[in-house]
């Protein structure tokens, strides 16, 4: 009862947890890995470049080309004085093989002098790896009380890192815990890409460093570090995303990550690849698939199972629980065994054999192909009054119809066949079914697209009244031809069927078809200009002008009959410098016809018109007060 | 009209016969010419039609029969408006004249 529901519960939320996870979107294939190698092969500059080099290839499996050559030039190029060049030195000399060198005592000082706390972590970091790699004793707890005490005051990602790795050197009685605490502080300040990718910031070499450093010590240690199965994916996308490297250190980094990601005690990423391309037919029913590693190492102690396939398009499970069987380097599985439609399937296969295993379920889309066959042609010409019954002819492919047959305003042409999968005998609805006419004469082309009916029978149906727009009412003979073609089919088909006498009728048809030509040059435009408006002769304008002047002297005239009189003007100084003002505001008019804009007016009028008005007020007071 | 009428209204009369024959005379050039360019016909038709109306109304307020409507506006009042107004008119015309 409530057991089997917990249960249930569980394996639910396992299932959803199963269906969203992470899938690697990048490891070292096999041109990654030569790249690689071209890369760390250079010839050596430096130490540096000869532990870059010599460790970098030891990771990928490789031996340096030539071992003694390698082992004088660090012989010869080390710097006794430098805690770094002896670093390097050391590391390279453990990897090749038989390569000795004898430390003198004064260097041994040198290196654990260095081990304290006055020593940045690098330099401490360099120093014990130094003491290591040449076998010399080193006092743990004491390198360890130092790091702890310097990685407290240098926060860097890089100087975290390489305490990891230092702490890997280090006796595994100390207690390394607080270092091994690291792994999980420098996995939350990774950046999340899109959910895809996880790096820091600092880049991709610094990300593979990581890497490297953390599993070294998980392994030294004994503990899983505390990194998701999720964050190894996105790890490995971020870190062997990088196709090409720069640098001898870039290239190095991305080495020792898949060293380490491809052995370690704990996490372990697979990779299932098909052969060639995910797809089964009748002619090659097995699918094929590899399983590897980062490093694109074929890993055959393991065990493939698919958990189901399901089909994309009606999502009913055709298989359940199959194992795939080994052969050679191969995992096989004939899907062909089971007959499946033509179309896409849903894998979800399963990789056991190995605790460490992680992305160890995938999803792999497959495409089963068929072939298609036609059956059941008929062409037939259906009177559009329906007096005389339909005359049919049944085809059969590849061949021909014999005779043409006639389209025009009496009679349509029409087809009807029928798509098979050859190997089941089932009914087939591929992705293209096209019927094309070619005129013979004039090269013109119109495609149509044949539709089933409800029982999957194609048909099409030519009424010329309908379609003359399509042909350009071009009469003539055309040539029929079926086209059937789908992504799962092997045998699209393109099959001349029959010829097609199609009659437009007379008034519609034009005398010659135009092919649309779209890039010639079109007939240039010429601009017209505004032409300016039709002005008067000067003559009337300004006889019209002394005309519109009359009326004025007209009133001139007037005022003296009336006997307008002036006589009563005083010459008050308000008086005065009213009409003064007024005229000058008429003035004013006049500069603003000619030159002035409205602002600048405003402004003079401003001015003009408060004089005018306070000495007017006087004035008119004055005459009211006379009054 | 020639008795009952004070002289100073008779002076305002004049004018305002004056501005009526301008305002026509424009308006008849335009017709008889053409209408180019129309924003100076307009302008300066609007200064004759203003100018008339603001006319009639100084008329109207000074005319001492009127006295009686216009209790609070004394004919200097009035003359300032009409010189006001005209100033306002005029600045516009001239503006739109061209």
């Amino acid at each position: 009862g409530a057991r089997l529901r917990l249960e249930a519960a569980l394996s639910f939320l396992l299932l959803l947890a199963g269906a969203q996870a992470l899938v690697p979107s990048h490891r070292l294939a096999a041109g990654d890995l030569a790249r690689l190698r071209a890369v760390l092969e250079r010839p050596f500059t430096d130490v540096r470049a000869a532990y870059y080099s010599i460790v970098g290839l030891n990771s990928l499996g490789v031996r340096v080309a030539d071992e003694k050559a390698a082992c004088k030039f660090i012989k010869s190029h080390v710097d006794s004085s430098s805690v770094e060049s002896l670093f390097y030195a050391a590391k390279s000399i453990q990897v090749l093989s038989g390569c000795e060198v004898t430390i003198s005592n004064e260097t041994r000082e040198l290196l654990l002098a260095a081990v304290s706390e006055d020593s940045s972590v690098t330099q401490i970091f360099h120093a014990v790896g130094a003491l290591s790699g040449f076998g010399l004793p080193l006092a743990s707890q004491e390198a360890l009380s130092a790091l702890t005490a310097r990685l407290s005051k240098e926060e860097s990602v890089l100087a975290t890192i390489q305490a990891l790795e230092t702490a890997s050197y280090l006796s595994q009685q100390a207690d390394l815990s607080s270092i091994v605490e690291e792994i999980e502080d420098l996995v939350a300040r990774l950046d999340d890409l899109g959910g895809v990718y996880l790096q820091f910031e600092e880049g991709i070499e610094t990300t593979a460093l990581f890497v490297a450093a953390a599993y070294k010590l998980s392994d030294h240690v004994g503990t899983e570090p505390a990194i998701k199965e999720d964050q190894v994916i996105q790890l490995m996308n971020a870190i062997f995303s990088k196709k090409n490297f720069e640098t001898l250190s870039e290239a190095f980094s991305v080495a020792r990550a898949a060293a380490s990601l491809s052995q370690n005690r704990f996490h372990l990423p697979i990779i299932v690849v098909p052969d060639g391309a995910a797809a089964v037919s009748h002619h090659q029913p097995v699918l094929r698939l590899q399983v590897t590693n980062v490093m694109s190492q074929v890993l055959t102690q393991v065990s493939v199972k698919l958990d189901q396939a399901k089909s994309v398009s009606s999502k009913a499970t055709v298989l359940q629980q199959l194992p795939f069987t080994l052969s050679g380097d191969f995992f096989e599985l004939n899907f062909m065994n089971v007959k499946p439609a033509s179309g896409y399937y849903d894998f979800s296969i399963s990789v056991d054999g190995d605790k460490r295993f992680i992305a160890n379920k995938v999803e792999l889309k497959v495409k089963v192909s068929t072939e298609v066959g036609i059956t059941n042609v008929d062409l037939s010409t259906v009177d559009k009054d329906q007096s005389i019954a339909p005359k049919t002819t049944r085809v059969a492919y590849p061949a021909k119809a014999k005779g043409s047959f006639t389209a025009d305003s009496h009679q349509n042409f029409a087809l009807s066949f029928q798509l098979i999968d050859v190997n089941s005998g089932a009914e087939l609805i591929p992705h293209q079914t096209f019927v094309r006419l070619h005129n013979q004469k004039t090269g013109q082309e119109v495609v149509f697209v044949a539709e089933p009916d409800s029982k999957n029978v194609y048909k099409f149906e030519l009424d010329t009244s309908e379609r003359k727009t399509e042909f350009d009412s071009a009469s003539g003979t055309y040539t029929l031809y079926l086209i059937i073609g789908d992504a799962t089919l092997e045998n699209p088909i393109l099959w001349n069927v029959a010829d097609v006498v199609i009659t437009f009728p007379e008034e519609d048809a034009p005398s010659t078809v135009q092919s649309k030509n779209l890039f010639v040059p079109k007939p240039e435009i010429q601009h017209l200009f505004r032409e300016p408006e039709k002005r008067p002769p000067t003559v009337v304008s300004n006889t019209f002008t002394a005309l519109v002047l009359s009326p004025l002297l007209l009133l001139l005239i007037l005022w003296i009959k009336i006997g307008a009189n002036i006589s009563n003007f005083n010459f008050a100084p308000s008086t005065i410098v009213f009409h003064m003002g007024h005229a000058a505001m008429l003035g004013l008019m006049y500069v603003y016809w000619t030159q002035l804009n409205m602002f600048q007016t405003l402004k003079y009028l401003a001015i003009l018109g408060g004089i005018t008005f306070l000495a007017g007020n006087r004035m008119l007071a004055q005459k009211a007060v006379k009054r | 009209y020639g008795g009952g009428t004070a002289g100073r209204l008779k002076a305002l009369d004049a004018f305002l016969l004056y501005v009526l024959l301008t305002g026509a005379l424009q308006f008849g050039y335009c017709l008889g010419v053409g209408t180019f360019p129309f924003n100076s016909f307009l302008s300066g038709f609007i200064s004759a039609v203003g100018s008339f109306i603001l006319g009639v109304c100084l008329r109207i307020q000074i005319n001492p029969q009127n006295k009686g409507e216009f209790q609070g506006i004394s004919p200097e009042r009035a003359f300032a408006d009409f010189l006001f107004a005209n100033t306002i008119l005029h600045l516009v015309v001239i503006n739109f004249v061209g």
